[in-house]
């Protein structure tokens, strides 16, 4: 049979192959996993449907397939069906009227529930009413990981309403994925926490598991540090406010963040080293020859990274408006895998909240991160005299692996020269 | 003005969508260019349905009445007076919906819909252009015959299923291409009324997607009303160069390589049909479709594009009326922003054959093909008290089980009034009821749907009215 890429989560349209677990020729068994998907909201392991052996793998690793596409194709255990024509084919035959002409094929509603694979994964597999089964959806509880009390083991209300409250532990199938439903990567061991007073339980899912995967990652490899600075912001904060009608103008809502990147660059430019990676196992610094600007975003979901192409040959209005379409996108959840790979030095707005400064976690591989603060009017001393200005701390995570804190004081330094008179990196 | 939500077609998908966001509270415009019903209720379930049990009835009197000691002499079929019974049917239940759709405060506008951009309509019509605009759009156009170029219809005597439904006068040898339901249908009905049919199908089986066994029963029936079934064969069009003004026309046929031709006076194309989804202006706001036309839809019922939805046939397979009203009624709870999810096991669906045959859940390949175990009990309706004293004991009930957890994984059924036994199947199946369920739930006696308590024994050999003959696992 040929295994289409099933549905593996609510408004995901397509994954990336990133890793398969299996080759053609080997056997595999049902519930075995095949495949890791990478989507944009989660990776996730597909397992097998069935027992059989792997025919042929029909995507690579790096593709990005729709779902509903067929990714893989299994020939089952002394099971020939597999090898005679499907419903599928006799559909085919629709596609070439005038060629061949099916007489059956299209006026038959045929293979109505079960090939309409949208229309199901866990069925079939899972015993419960349609009424449990809304009611786990609507919890986000995954019914293939909730042990059914009623006969047969029929997951009842009152079970899914148990996980929900955290009184079951829901782990007991979680060796047993169902086939089709896509199970999170690498289940840990549950870490025991004896709650006391009232507790809800909330499954570690999605964005956030993946966050909680990246920072993990980025903390035990990147050495981190921090330097912080601080920058008067005043001729920005003029340039911008002159800008303003024209802003309007052009129906683009314009931040200090453009301004930010355009001063960045030429710093970047200059210390290269701040804008690469480390390949751990080749033992190599990459630089980068992109200026490919990662934006922190916050959403509904979590935190996300949206990146700016080719920062380095885009104008302050090209930034502003790419920035504003990003960075809704992301937040509506309409995001592609796309927009959120490539980065090479990644920005981190803290200020729109608040506080003095951050220390920001690197977006590993990346070397370094900037955190940039609220712009506020503080009391500075020019000269002998105080003077009121529009003052903003600048806090700059680096991987001391890669770069030593003289040279990230130096880059902080030709930042800091850059913002401070915006006339210098029109120049640069 | 501004609609919350226009939706485009008036068919089981688009008027129940209308009708339930007219509910929800939402100003609820719906947009039909011809009749609302759409091709269920005009030129699809309805009339077919009327007219095949009128032709039954006909068939009955003829055929099975004299046994039961009735005789009726020299009983007659004014084909006129049938399709005019059949457009009342048709009718009343059309103006029905008009009603329901006032009664829920839907406005109909009438006219052809295409899109201007993303959040407005235009709507053409005879009194000229308007413009809709609304924040959401339900796409349920539906689907139309599928035609092919060499075999080019012309409402005359080669024709859709659309003309078939309204012959007045019955032909006296009409040949089908198709082997789908809707020619085994209408080729049926016709044989009941006294036409010479013949079916031709491309495949090996007519109603292909169904297991043999059960098709086989339904076969047995057309042979011996007389019908002749040209399986594995392909139409490939007129000896005729102006088939419109002959009066017996010659269909070219291949059947196992060889050519040979059938005579006709009238000749019903039902190759299946296809998503009314070009002209809506659909590429212009960026929807999706698939290779054959159908719009691409997520679990939601939403396209790719955003307050864009689409329901029943427009979206491709099954294109059945039910499942495009389940999901219009998806479509319009997630334009309320209700959780609603497409989450069933089984579209459940009938073929009006003689007998009729209905299916619901996995089939024997699709259940393998998943890697699941299972047992399989039948039972015939020869043992069906009730089925006897109809005079209807062809065909049979034959259920999955799964070995697993002895859950209902599919139920096949072929006989009389399956099409109304296959809804009690359906529920055991969205409700994972298992074999147990089903045979301590007291089914009324004597009745058809005994026949489902019964199959599921028969797969322990437990049945009590069929002798249990042990079955092969799988
Ligand atoms: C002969 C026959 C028998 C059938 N029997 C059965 C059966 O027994 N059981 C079953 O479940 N199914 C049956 N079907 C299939 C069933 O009719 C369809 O699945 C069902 O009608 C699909 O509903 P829908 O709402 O998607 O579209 P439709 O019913 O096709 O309705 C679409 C509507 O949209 C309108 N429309 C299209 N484009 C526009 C536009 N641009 N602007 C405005 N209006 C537009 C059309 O005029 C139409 O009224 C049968 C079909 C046929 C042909």
């Amino acid at each position: 049979m040929e295994f289409k890429l099933p549905d593996i989560g609510e408004g995901v349209a397509e994954g990336e192959i990133t890793k398969w677990l299996v080759k053609a020729g080997e056997p595999v068994k049902a519930d075995q996993p095949m495949v890791e998907v990478m989507t944009d909201k989660a990776t996730v392991e597909i397992p097998s449907p069935m027992n059989g052996t792997i025919d042929e793998l029909l995507a690579s690793e790096g593709e990005t397939v729709p779902v509903g596409k067929a990714i893989v194709r299994i020939a089952g255990t002394g099971d020939s069906a597999a090898k005679k024509p499907s419903n599928g084919q006799a559909h085919a035959a629709q596609d070439r009227p005038t060629s061949r002409p099916s007489t059956s094929a299209g006026s038959t509603p045929a293979a109505a529930s079960a090939t309409d694979s949208s229309a199901e994964v866990l069925p079939f597999k899972v015993l419960a009413t349609p009424a449990t089964r809304k009611l786990a959806r609507d919890l986000q509880i995954d019914l293939s990981r909730v042990e059914g009390t009623g006969p047969h083991g029929r997951i009842t209300k009152v079970d899914v309403q148990m996980v929900y409250e955290g009184k079951q532990a829901a782990t007991s199938r979680s060796s047993h994925p169902s086939p089709g439903t896509a199970v999170a990567t690498k289940t840990k061991a549950p870490v025991s926490y004896v709650p006391s007073g009232s507790v809800e339980r909330i499954p570690l899912r999605g964005v956030r598991k993946k966050i909680a995967e990246a920072m993990i990652r980025s903390k035990h490899t990147a050495a981190h540090f921090t330097y912080v600075e601080e920058v008067d912001m005043s001729e920005i904060v003029k340039m911008r406010s002159a800008a303003k009608d024209e802003a309007k103008a052009r129906g683009i809502k314009l931040t200090f963040l453009p301004f930010i990147i355009k001063a960045l660059i030429p710093a970047l430019r200059e210390f290269p080293y701040l804008n690469s990676s480390l390949d751990d196992e080749k033992q190599e610094i990459l630089l980068k020859g992109d200026f490919n600007i990662g934006i922190a975003t916050d959403t509904d979901n979590g935190l996300m990274v949206p990146v700016i192409k080719t920062a380095d040959r885009k104008s302050i209005w090209d930034l502003a408006d790419e920035i504003e379409t990003l960075s809704e996108k992301t937040r509506t959840g309409k995001v592609s895998v796309d927009d959120l790979k490539g980065g090479t030095f990644t920005i981190t707005n803290a200020g729109s909240i608040g506080g003095v400064f951050a220390t920001p976690v690197i977006n590993y591989p990346e070397v370094a991160i900037l955190g940039v603060n609220a712009i506020r009017k503080r009391p500075v001393v020019k000269g002998d005299q105080i003077t009121i200005a529009d003052m903003m701390f600048l806090s700059l995570s680096v991987d001391h692996r890669v770069v030593d804190g003289a040279d990230a004081a130096r880059f902080m330094n030709r930042l800091v020269y850059f913002l401070s008179d915006p006339k210098r990196f029109v120049f640069a | 003005m501004k609609y919350d939500a226009v939706v485009i077609g008036a068919g089981p998908g688009g008027y129940v969508c209308a009708i339930r966001l007219g509910q929800l509270g939402l100003k609820t415009a719906i947009v039909e260019k011809d009749q609302v019903g759409g091709v269920c209720l005009n030129v699809g379930c309805i009339p077919s349905k009327a007219l095949i049990h009128a032709a039954g009835t006909f068939w009955k009197i003829q055929n099975e009445a004299e046994k039961m000691g009735i005789t009726v002499s020299d009983p007659k079929c004014d084909l006129g007076k049938m399709q005019e019974w059949k457009s009342g049917v048709v009718k009343k239940l059309t103006g029905g919906v008009g009603q329901l759709l006032k009664a829920n405060k839907v406005d109909l506008i009438r006219g052809n819909a295409f899109f201007k951009d993303k959040s407005t309509l235009g709507v053409r019509s005879g009194e000229g252009d308007t413009q809709v605009t609304a924040s959401n759009f339900v796409v349920a156009t539906g689907s139309r015959n599928l035609t092919l170029p060499f075999l080019p219809m012309n409402g005359k005597n080669v024709i859709s299923s659309t003309e078939a439904l309204d012959l007045k006068t019955l032909p006296k040898r009409l040949v089908i291409i198709g082997g789908g339901f809707i020619g085994v249908e209408i080729g049926m009905a016709y044989a009941k009324l006294g036409s010479e049919v013949h079916i031709v199908e491309a495949l090996e089986q007519i109603l292909p997607s169904i297991d043999k066994d059960l098709v086989g029963v339904v076969e047995r029936k057309m042979k011996k009303m007389g019908m002749t079934l040209h399986t594995s064969t392909f139409a490939k069009g007129f000896e005729e160069t102006d088939p419109a003004s002959a009066s017996t026309l010659h269909l070219k046929v291949e059947k196992n390589g060889k050519a040979e031709s059938l005579e006709a006076d009238v000749v019903l194309v039902s190759i299946g049909r296809k998503p009314n989804s070009e002209d809506l202006g659909l590429e212009k706001v960026g929807v999706q479709l698939d290779s054959r036309g159908n719009i691409k839809t997520d679990n939601l019922g939403r396209t790719n594009v955003v307050g864009i939805y689409a329901i029943g046939d427009v979206t491709g397979p099954p294109q059945l009326a039910h499942r495009a009203s389940m999901d219009g009624l998806l479509v319009a709870s997630t334009i309320k922003g209700e959780k609603a999810y497409r989450d069933y096991r089984t579209v459940p669906w009938a073929v009006f054959s003689d007998p009729e045959i209905a299916v619901c859940g996995l089939s024997e390949k699709e259940a393998t093909e998943r890697g699941i175990a299972f047992k399989v009990g039948r039972f015939p309706f020869a043992a069906s008290g009730r089925a006897l004293s109809t005079n209807e004991t062809d065909g049979f009930v034959k259920v999955l089980i799964n070995e697993k957890d002895e859950s209902i994984v599919g139920v096949h059924m072929v006989g009389p009034e399956v099409s109304n036994l296959i809804a009690e199947a359906a529920l055991a199946v969205e409700m994972g009821a298992c074999a147990e369920d089903i045979v301590r739930t007291i089914h009324t006696h004597p009745t058809l749907p005994e026949a489902f308590p019964e199959a599921v024994e028969a797969a322990y050999l437990k049945a009590i009215h069929t002798a249990n003959v042990p079955r092969r696992s799988r």
